[in-house]
């Protein structure tokens, strides 16, 4: 009885050792001509398999490893919050050169390890470094690699709002809406951006906000989908990464329209009418690309906007009206010429 | 009082039962599970584990085969699969249930989580094709009756099969020399198997009953009520369903009663899109539903005699 027990708290040791372990299979590398450079990614609890931006930061790291041989990648996912300190730790230790943190929810934690490692390049997709209180802070050695969500946000809501304003959608009650994950910044910028443009193009439209308080899991997502809809959204742009896949899923089951975010989402559902792309990979690519070469702009990087293409929008399955792509084309080049500047705050 | 009135409204929506009733019965499948097994004295937490396998083991089947039928038999097996790990483990060994199900919990995310990243190069899953989905049966007639056809007519064909499921395990566990052989090995092994049961087949037989339930509520989860795989998507499910089982005081009609309450309660948070009120507490409403409920309500629950330990032929 007591040497089975030890014999598999033994078992159960060494699986708790494997796990991490074969999670972290993702890592690898070239062989090195110049000095080595030692890039860390630690994912946010969503994972690499997101479909979303801890896989762009990935494919950021991937696109670098091979086109700069010396650059060593290794990732580390986060299974919860808990593991976000000592993951970006971790990496800061072992005399890593860059430590890619991928997401807001991690700008405490590398606010916290780059004070301790001031000699490591840190980056972080999405936030500045934060204090406890949220506030941010400016630290030499963390690049933030921002987004102007709220301009992709904004051309996909022109689509929106023009459809709606045409009154050839299903269920002409002049309402969209959108599903965010976690009510932070850059899930409302986009839905900012969203609603401002829909209004814009047709004042009188009804935007209904959801938040699904999840990014993961695709039943929440499709619970408040299926809740819009049944008020009358024809239109739902999903803000919530894998968990988004299930609104995109609950258009397709009401026969109503869908928007994608981050990356082009056409192939993942029939009536998906464009994609708010954010290109979380050129920035990860970009951040790395920095240091290889001496140029780490630390807190001086500049945001990722419409006009550098660091945002955008990807045409999705329905063929629009020659007028809506003039629109879009129109407020494009307003946002990039600075004439008109979508919101970045909540207002619902 | 404004939100009163608009929960009110919520109330007597047909989505909000329908939505209550589909998340009842992926909660109640697992839940089900694990009465099975800690009625026969086998504590089982792996029901997490299990149902993050089947969800994984369905997604990736159906993206071969297009077939949700043999997608949900391979998703039943796998949850089998683990199951006979934790079986193996805790009667053939003697373990800890306790620590084998949480090894259980963190070596499934963890073998899923790589076999999704290596499989598909990092991409993920494509969404699974609405024909290798499993139906939603719009029973023609009755889902057109006011108020009740969208609720109990308009149904994933798994909602049925749990609900048939229900009625046939609480009927196996107290109506039938099976169910009491079950329930005898549960509480007094010894005795049990002094009167000629098997104690290890029966315990067996039940722990992997639980694994197959679990896999079942995994390819409902996974390619019936969404198209998707992503790590960890069970998020916790499998843990309410424990909890579901503790308050319906090991029983199925119970464990139903407790699943539905939770169901009841997400489905209300899902409409958060016009309640006004913070979210992050209004996210707190299916466990402070569920606790108020239930623990103000049920009163103590008494778990099997001997459920959580080990069985030694001879020792007393």
């Amino acid at each position: 009885m007591k040497r089975s027990r030890l014999q598999f708290v033994v078992i159960g040791a060494l699986l708790l050792l494997l796990v991490p372990a074969l999670a972290a299979c993702g890592s690898g590398g070239n062989s090195s001509s110049g000095p080595k450079v030692k890039v860390g990614l630690v994912t946010d609890t969503g994972g690499l398999n997101d479909k979303g931006f801890n896989h762009l930061a990935y494919v950021g790291l991937q696109n670098a490893m091979h086109d700069f041989s010396n650059v060593v990648g290794s990732v580390k996912e986060s299974k919860s919050d808990a593991d976000y300190i000592p993951n970006l730790q971790g990496f800061a230790s072992q005399g890593y050169n860059l430590v890619i943190a991928v997401g807001f929810l991690m700008a405490q934690a590398v606010a916290t390890v780059a004070k301790q490692y001031p000699n490591v390049h840190f980056a972080i997709i999405d936030s500045t470094p934060s204090d406890a209180n949220g506030n941010s802070l400016t630290l030499p050695n963390v690049e933030p690699l921002l987004f102007h969500e709220q301009e992709a946000g904004a051309l996909v809501g022109v689509i929106a709002g023009m459809l709606e304003k045409g009154g050839t959608t299903k269920l002409k009650k002049n309402t969209i809406s959108a599903v965010g994950g976690v009510s932070i910044p850059p899930v409302d910028k986009y839905i900012a951006g969203y609603k401002w443009a829909a209004q814009m193009e047709d004042p009188g439209v009804n935007v209904l906000v959801g938040y699904s308080q999840d990014f993961s899991d695709p039943t929440k997502c499709k619970a408040v989908a299926n809740s819009q809809i049944g008020l009358g959204s024809d239109i739902v742009f999903q803000v919530a990464g894998g968990c988004g896949l299930g609104a995109l899923q609950a258009a397709d089951t009401a026969g109503v329209y869908s928007i994608g975010v981050d990356t082009d989402q056409k192939a993942d559902a029939q009536n998906v009418i464009a994609s708010a792309v954010k290109r979380v990979e050129v920035a990860t690519y970009l951040a790395i690309k920095d240091v290889v070469n001496g140029h780490f702009q630390g807190a001086n990087e500049p945001a990722f906007t419409l006009q550098n293409g660091g945002v955008g929008f990807a045409p999705g399955n329905i063929t629009l009206s020659s007028d809506i792509t003039a629109e879009v084309t129109k407020v494009e080049n307003a946002i990039k010429a600075g004439t008109l500047t979508p919101p970045t705050q909540r207002s619902w | 009082m404004q939100l009163i009135g608009q929960i009110l409204h919520l109330l007597i929506t047909p989505a909000l039962w329908q939505t209550t009733l589909e998340s009842g019965v992926l909660l109640l499948l697992p839940a089900l599970g694990g009465v099975i097994s800690e009625r026969s004295g086998v504590v089982n937490i792996a029901m997490e584990g299990m149902m993050l396998t089947g969800a994984f083991a369905a997604v990736a089947v159906a993206e071969v085969t297009g077939n949700p039928w043999i997608s949900t038999l391979v998703a039943i097996a796998a949850g089998g699969l683990m199951a006979v790990i934790h079986a193996v483990v805790s009667i053939r060994f003697r373990a800890d249930q306790i620590i084998s199900g949480v090894a259980i919990n963190i070596f499934a995310f963890g073998i899923t989580a790589f076999l999704n990243s290596k499989i598909t190069n990092f991409q993920g899953f494509n969404p699974v094709k609405p024909s290798a989905q499993l139906p939603y049966l719009h029973i023609p007639i009755l889902d057109k009756i006011p108020f009740f056809g969208p609720i109990f007519f308009d149904q994933n064909i798994i909602v049925y099969v749990g609900l048939f499921l229900l009625v046939a395990v609480q009927f196996m566990l107290f109506r039938t020399r099976l169910g009491l052989r079950i329930r005898a090995v549960g509480e007094h092994p010894q005795a049990a198997d002094t009167a000629g049961i098997n104690v290890y087949s029966i315990r067996y037989g039940s722990v992997i009953a639980s694994g197959l339930l679990s896999g079942l509520a995994g390819a409902f989860l996974a390619i019936g009520i969404t198209n998707v795989f992503n790590d960890g998507m069970t998020d916790g499910r499998g843990y309410i369903a424990l909890a579901a089982m503790i308050f319906g005081k090991w029983t199925p009609i119970g464990s139903f009663v407790a699943c539905l309450i939770f169901g009841l309660g997400t489905s209300i948070v899902a409409n958060n899109s016009t309640l006004n009120v913070s979210r992050d507490l209004l996210s707190m409403l299916p466990y402070i539903l569920t606790l108020v409920v239930l623990a103000g309500l049920v009163g103590k629950s008494i778990p099997p005699a001997a459920d959580g330990q080990p069985y030694t032929p001879g020792s007393e």
